[in-house]
């Protein structure tokens, strides 16, 4: 499978050679994926071919899912195999936060959304609360439209604050990736916009993995992009490069649009 | 932030093309038929609802008019003067036996030893005697025949007395009060025991005197509190003595006033028989029957004169009698005998001058007491919301008052609550969160099944289960310290609180586990995905979004609670009485009487129609509104913090 990261960047997740199974059925062949520090980084593909499956890997949300398993392989995040008998899985998704595809801010104020990271790791001190919550909100570019409204209801947000607010909520215990699963693919054209503004800046201190079934927004968004075709990583490799000049036919006829 | 395009109308031609080429059924359209059938459906519950209501309402309407009668008779006749004395006066009674308890209490460690002695000697003299009874009953009939019969015919039942009697006293089993030369000298007295001879064996009469000596002795010793004992009992008996002869005069005036308008009842009846009648024999008769009925309003202006002429008579005893009241609040000695007794000298001491208060209160009302003083309706109103007595079938006076079964309705139903909801919602918890898929299978079931108890059966194990588990608990030494206990009444308001708790759990947990299944799982993945245990995810997430299914729940299980007729009128008690809240929260071991329990128990005994009839309406509407409210707060409660759809 043709790659094209670049070695002297040491990455932060690693999957190596991995296959992933609900049960009998194999969702995931053979993947092998380095992404890097700092940047973000799309996955494609038809729908059903696996990319939520291999997101939720890096994070382990497939725990819950009775059945399924890594049937071969391993995930590393920072160096260091996520399914070592060690690892402690509140400590993972500290590391690894998640957005999803649906807004899904908790039914409490604005302040207690964001502050919920937080709490759940045990921060008692309301003065540092206090500051992560200014910072995830600034991050998230929603400081300045609700700084004057923290304690109002959360659900009375637009749906693209929501979002945003989902957004601020996994990046106030600073996580060293974010994976997000179609985060707009609910939201209208403008709200789409902001989210895709806030990804870039968001590179600036986290990697990002985005799920997306657009185009166009893996182009605007993404430094790489990966291309999953019936569970099996087709193509990866710089965003740019692979729109120009895909290497792979499967690749060239999906991105075409002539794909059968 | 961004408006989302306003939905295009649809043109209407486009109906019009899909309207067309549509079948029919006998001129209507069938989708029109399908829907009249729906909605003819929930249009009968409503209507239903809405007949209850104006039933309901329609048979209660009346009451107000009819106990304003009521009590219109009542200060007209004059009862309502004579209870200015008497309510206040009822007290004495109790204040009294409370004094009498304490002598009691006082002399009696130190005549036990005396007392106990007597009656087992009088006891052991019982048992020979039943022991004997076979020989004994033909001599005695023997001893009554007149004339009296031959020594020949009396000596072999003479014989068979002496035996029977002789082998009852050696058997005897003398109680270790007596020494061993006191049980032969009984046995040997009491073997002589014959039906011929009435007096008393010697050693009995020895007993008694002892006894008398040292009951003697003992009063002595507590003379002041004897004497200020009798002195309380006797103090109101000048002051009885004019009232029940007041009493017994207005009580003449309100039977010849009930007499007269019941009479005047049937002739109304009689005369719209009449005049509806079209036979001219039979309307004649009809009117003749109607006019032989006529009888004329009691003279209530007359008939209290003599009430009103021994007014300054009846204030100068009651006077007097305060004055005595509280001469005796001072008199009192401060020590009993026992800790019992001190402690209830207190509670008289500090009783007696409210009391004496309470009745010279009285004398300002007595001097200003006028009969013709109208009874207005918002008196009457007040004397149902707010009257603090339910008194029925008596022979003075009804009292309609339904604060008593309120407080009842109210408190059993705040004991179920407490109860059923850390049952129910902790159970809901467990069962949504944590339980495995077969402990669901269990407990789901299990607690179901608690609502196919029919409420007579969990009524009849209150009564015969509940109840005596209670008491014996409350009676174990160490518990002592929690208030109530130990608790006197087997049926009370606790012993029917749990068994209601029991009866809501189902319906609590039912619905409190349907709001925790409707959390969206969106937000369970987030808590999840933001590193959240579980024990983290159920009480910082699910139950804060849950928690106004869960108030709706044990809203709706209040409901439930407060409409419970049967276990209630089986198992709270059913003393009519607002329960005497002076001893804290001990007071929910004592009975009470509800709102269902006293429609159940009172309706099918009472006449249509009459006041009591139709103050049992009211309750019943009372009962309806609650019901409506406590429902309606539910559904406020879900609307205001409904959560969107997952
Ligand atoms: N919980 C599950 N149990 C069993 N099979 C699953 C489960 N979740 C996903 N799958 C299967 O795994 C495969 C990959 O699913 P996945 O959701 O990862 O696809 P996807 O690429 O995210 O699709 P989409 O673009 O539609 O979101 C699919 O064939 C799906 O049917
Ligand atoms: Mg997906």
């Amino acid at each position: 499978m043709p790659t094209d990261s670049n070695p002297a960047q040491p990455s932060i997740v690693e999957v190596k050679d991995m296959d992933f199974a609900y049960g009998s059925k194999t969702a995931l062949h053979g993947i092998n994926l380095e992404v890097e520090r700092k940047r973000v980084t799309a996955l494609i593909g038809p729908s059903g071919c696996g990319k939520s499956t291999l997101l939720r890997c890096i994070n382990r949300m497939n725990d819950r899912v009775t059945g399924a398993r890594i049937a071969k392989g391993e995930v590393r995040v920072k160096g260091k195999n996520i399914h070592d008998a060690d690892v402690d899985l509140t400590q993972l998704r500290k590391q690894v936060g998640m957005v999803f595809q649906k807004s899904n801010p908790f039914p409490k104020t604005i302040y207690e959304n964001v502050a919920y990271g937080l709490r759940v790791h045990g921060e008692k001190d309301g003065e540092v609360i206090h500051e992560a919550v200014e910072r995830a909100l600034t991050q998230a570019a929603l400081w300045d439209e609700l700084k004057d409204r923290l304690q109002a209801h959360a659900l009375g947000l637009s749906g693209g604050q929501q979002q945003r607010l989902c957004i601020a909520r996994a990046i106030a215990t600073q996580p060293d990736v974010l994976l997000m699963d179609e985060p707009c693919s609910a939201l209208d054209p403008i709200a789409t916009l902001k989210i895709e503004e806030l990804i870039h800046q968001l590179a600036r201190d986290y990697t990002v993995i985005i799920v997306t079934h657009n185009m166009q927004q893996a182009v605007r968004v993404s430094d790489y992009t990966a291309f999953l075709h019936l569970g099996k990583l087709i193509e990866f490799g710089e965003t740019e490069r692979m729109f120009d000049r895909p290497k792979e036919k499967l690749t060239e006829s999906y991105l075409r649009g002539t794909f059968s | 932030m961004v408006d989302t395009p306003a939905p295009i109308e649809r043109p209407p031609l486009r109906d019009l093309i899909l309207r067309k080429g549509k079948r029919t059924i006998v001129g209507a359209d069938p989708q029109g038929l399908i829907r009249g059938f729906f909605a003819a459906n929930s249009s009968v519950t409503i209507i239903v609802l809405a007949l209850i209501m104006i039933f309901l309402l329609k048979e209660g309407a009346g009451f107000l008019g009819t106990y304003k009668h009521e009590l219109e008779i009542y200060r007209r006749a004059g009862l309502e003067f004579c209870d200015i004395v008497d309510r206040p006066l009822s007290e004495q009674q109790e204040l009294s036996s409370k004094l009498r308890r304490a002598v009691t209490t006082s002399v009696d460690p130190i005549i036990q030893g005396v007392r106990a002695r007597r009656d087992a000697a009088f006891l052991l003299k019982r048992e020979v005697e039943e022991q004997t009874k076979l020989a004994r009953e033909p001599l005695a009939a023997a001893l009554e025949k007149e004339p009296a019969p031959a020594a020949t015919e009396l000596d072999p039942l003479r014989q068979q007395v002496a035996a029977a009697t002789q082998q009852a006293a050696a058997k005897m089993n003398v109680p270790d009060v007596f020494t061993a030369d006191e049980a032969k000298r009984l046995r040997d007295e009491f073997a002589k025991l014959t039906p011929e001879v009435s007096d008393l064996p010697p050693m009995l009469m020895e007993l008694s005197a002892a006894f008398t000596v040292k009951d003697k002795e003992a009063k002595q010793k507590f003379g002041p509190l004897v004497d200020a004992s009798d002195e309380l009992e006797e103090a109101p008996e000048e002051l009885r003595g004019v009232l029940d002869e007041l009493k017994e005069e207005v009580l003449a005036t309100k039977e010849a006033a009930t007499t007269h308008f019941t009479l005047e009842e049937g002739r109304q009846k009689l005369l719209k028989a009449a005049s509806k009648a079209k036979d001219p024999q039979e309307k004649e008769d009809l009117i003749k029957e109607a006019d032989a009925s006529k009888t004329d309003e009691p003279n209530y202006e007359e008939s209290i004169k003599p009430v009103l002429e021994r007014r300054e008579e009846l204030i100068g005893k009651v006077v007097a009698y305060a004055a005595a009241a509280d001469a005796a609040a001072v008199n009192l000695p401060k020590e009993g005998g026992t800790a019992e007794a001190t402690q209830l000298l207190t509670e008289v001491r500090a009783a007696l001058p409210l009391h004496a208060k309470a009745l010279r209160d009285g004398v300002e009302s007595l001097r200003t007491w006028k009969q013709d003083k109208p009874v207005s309706i918002f008196t009457v109103i007040g004397a149902f919301f707010f009257g603090t007595s339910w008194l029925t079938n008596s022979s003075w006076q009804d009292f309609f008052g339904f604060v008593p079964l309120l407080v009842g309705s109210v408190v059993i139903a705040l004991i179920a609550i407490v109860i059923a909801t850390p049952l129910s919602v902790a159970a809901a918890i467990y069962t949504n969160q944590f339980a495995s898929d077969r402990e669901k299978e269990i407990i789901k079931p299990v607690i179901e099944f608690i609502q196919a108890i029919p409420s007579v059966v969990l009524g009849f194990i209150g009564i015969s289960l509940v109840g005596d588990l209670i008491k014996e608990i409350s009676e174990v030494p160490w518990l002592g310290w929690l208030p109530g206990f130990p608790i006197q009444e087997r049926l009370n308001m606790f012993n029917a609180g749990c068994l209601l708790a029991l009866m809501a759990v189902p319906t609590m947990f039912s619905l409190a586990e349907d709001a925790l299944n409707n959390v969206p799982q969106a937000y369970i993945d987030a808590s999840d995905a933001l590193g959240a245990t579980k024990l983290q995810t159920v009480f910082r997430v699910i139950v804060p979004a849950g928690l106004s299914g869960i108030a709706a729940a044990i809203l709706l299980g209040l409901g439930r609670v407060i409409g419970e007729t049967m276990v209630v009128l089986l198992v709270a008690g059913n003393r009519i009485a607002i329960p005497d809240f002076s001893g804290g929260p001990g007071v929910i071991f004592q009975p009470a009487h509800t709102l269902t329990g006293i429609i159940a128990q009172e309706l099918g005994e009472v006449s249509r129609g009459s006041a009591h009839w139709q103050a049992l309406f009211m309750v019943g509407i009372v009962l309806f509104v609650i019901s409506l409210a406590v429902n309606g707060c539910a559904r406020a409660v879900v609307r205001r913090f409904e959560l969107p759809k997952a």
